[in-house]
């Protein structure tokens, strides 16, 4: 189960072990956007090597949740503990802030983000897309990034597309660029929020199968989804996530086939038959 | 001159025209289109980097930035063009006059304003009288390329800051999520992008400054259309070596083909520009772009 991102953290590889210092930590987030408290307390944990699947209705706080993670979304309490080192505060007005840019920049650059829209640039080819950061933000050669782009691109089964630009392919194929754009970063985790969920059910699958391509690599993720079949088939951890609080939380066959809550089974019904 | 032409009234034919296309006053038309190209050349790059600052002055944080970049484009919208354009090149070049008296001959004392004149020391003259009558002419059209290029420095700021306003916030937020700085986004994302919505309306904004340049003449300056008049007025053979009937029509027509000939060129450029620039448009949950649009 050693993925090379986790080989390159010294010594921590997926071991299962609890005492493991997680990839990803959040530590009792709250999160309110003026009077209205979206995530009301939460703790996350993501250790290497596991992926973490985040379910709950629509508006109970998952977005904000993954985003509150590399903090395009500031939480007004709670920590954000990143390989076991916390992001710094100060306070700035009434707000608290990030202390230190380079922090900021130390969580996203290595916890790359998948989003629902893919978000492709939209003036750059797939090619460019995908050697974009790796050159701009990590500082790699031309050379070294597109040779490693390819080589993602290949894994994600678009290479042939190098040289289009997103407008020209399908919401398949741009979500498998966004895939490798995320992974050309060679981060220690990867955040997905419902990455399958602007796709027509039959480009769905060619996403779902990248998903499960990389759990089964190993590599750190919390992955949010609408996609039950999705949620139990990759997931090491299950959290149901109900207005901004977990409701309940475990392995996906405790929480898939002995549900305890009730709002989880009135949410997995809704989901079976909708 | 050709030889031939020494004495205008032996020619005929071919030659009468070569004659006749070739007089001084003739070169001084032909220049003219050049005036008008070279202030096309000199005020395009000139507003756009006003219309830069004035966007990014608009959407600056700090207030007095802020301030000055909303006054520099409302007031220079809501005021009529012609206005501007005959009132910038006085005000700067009194302006200059005004700053050089005050430095150059401080012992001169009393009020710059004398009545309704504007007397200044004959060594803050701009350019000093007594200059050759090129420094003049190019002084003049230096003042005046300025004048055009506050006035559509302003409509280009309001584009650019409304195509600034239209990248898509999701675009700019990736860029963040992916570790850019926002000095990163900016370079990289959010001005490669911006030109896609900026380009219709700075072309328009093109268009509209090539059909002012006749304003050229407004400001004193012989342009095309001040010889284009001139030198199709009927020319009796009393006072004239040419004399022809009235050819406004004919010089005028050239007018119309030069201007249709710019106006072609320049359609053709920005439409390319904009081919160019929609191929990487935005697509929303990425959907492919009508086919029609795209391309
Ligand atoms: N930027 C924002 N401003 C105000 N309210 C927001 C903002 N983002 C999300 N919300 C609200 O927070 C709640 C949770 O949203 P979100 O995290 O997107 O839910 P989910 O991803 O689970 O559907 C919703 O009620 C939503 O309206
Ligand atoms: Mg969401």
């Amino acid at each position: 189960m050693a993925s090379k991102s986790a080989r390159t953290r010294a010594g921590r590889k997926s071991n299962g072990f609890d005492d493991a210092i997680p990839v990803v930590h959040l530590k009792d987030i709250h999160k309110s956007y003026g009077d209205l408290e979206v995530i009301k307390g939460v703790e996350l944990k993501a250790r290497a090597g596991e992926v973490v699947t985040l379910i709950g209705s629509s508006g109970s706080g998952k977005s904000t949740l993954l985003r509150c993670a590399n903090l395009l979304e500031v939480p007004q309490s709670g920590e954000i503990i990143f390989d076991g080192n916390p992001v710094h505060w100060k306070v700035k007005g009434s707000e608290r802030v990030p202390a230190d840019m380079n922090e900021v920049r130390l969580v996203r650059t290595n916890l790359s983000m998948v989003f629902q829209q893919f978000n492709l640039w939209s003036h750059l080819t797939i090619l460019e897309n995908v050697t974009e950061a790796p050159i701009t933000v990590l500082g790699r050669s031309k050379m070294e990034a597109e040779q490693t782009g390819r080589k993602y691109l290949e894994k994600v089964g678009i290479v042939e597309k190098c040289d289009a630009y997103p407008a020209q392919l399908s919401g398949g194929q741009q979500q498998r660029a966004a895939i490798a754009r995320a992974l050309a970063m060679e981060p220690h985790a990867m955040l997905f929020d419902e990455p399958t969920s602007a796709l027509d059910p039959e480009l769905e699958a060619e996403v779902v199968q990248v998903i499960k391509k990389l759990a089964a690599e190993g590599r750190t993720m919390i992955l949010v989804t609408h996609d039950m079949k999705l949620a139990q088939d990759v997931a090491n951890h299950v959290v149901f996530l109900h207005q901004g609080v977990i409701e309940e939380q475990g392995n996906p066959s405790e929480v898939f086939g002995n549900t305890k809550s009730k709002r989880l089974i009135q949410f997995l019904s809704a989901t079976v038959t909708a | 001159m050709m030889g031939f032409c020494a004495d205008p009234a032996t020619v005929e034919g071919v030659k009468w025209w070569m004659c006749y296309l070739t007089t001084n006053t003739h070169i001084s038309f032909y220049k003219s289109f050049l005036v008008v190209l070279a202030l096309l050349a000199l005020t395009a790059p000139l507003a756009m980097l006003l219309g830069f600052a004035g966007a990014l002055a608009r959407r600056s944080g700090i207030f007095p930035v802020s301030l000055i970049g909303h006054t520099y484009t409302s007031m220079v919208r809501g005021v009529p063009d012609i206005v501007f354009f005959l009132f910038i090149p006085i005000a700067m070049d009194q302006a200059f006059e005004l700053t050089r008296h005050k430095i150059l001959c401080p012992e001169v004392i009393g009020p710059v304003y004398q009545g309704n004149d504007f007397v200044v020391c004959t060594a803050a003259k701009l350019p000093l009288s007594t200059a050759d009558a090129w420094v003049h002419t190019t002084y003049g059209f230096f003042l005046a390329a300025f004048g055009f290029a506050i006035v559509f420095g302003a409509f280009a700021a309001n584009t650019i800051d409304g195509a600034l306003s239209a990248v898509p916030k999701a675009q700019l937020e990736t860029a963040a999520a992916y570790g850019m700085t926002k000095r990163q986004t900016f370079w990289q994302i959010h001005l490669p992008q911006m030109w896609g919505f900026a380009l219709p309306g700075l072309s328009n904004l093109w268009m509209i400054l090539v059909k002012a340049t006749p304003l050229l003449f407004l400001l004193g300056v012989e342009d095309v259309v001040y010889w284009a008049g001139a030198l199709g007025k009927t020319k009796t053979a009393a006072y004239f070596d040419y004399p022809h009937g009235d050819w406004r029509l004919g010089y005028f027509a050239m007018l119309l083909v030069f201007y249709l000939f710019v106006t072609w060129v320049s359609e053709n450029f920005l439409s390319r520009m904009q081919a160019k620039f929609n191929t990487g448009q935005a697509t929303i949950g990425g959907k492919k772009l009508p086919q029609g649009i795209a391309r």
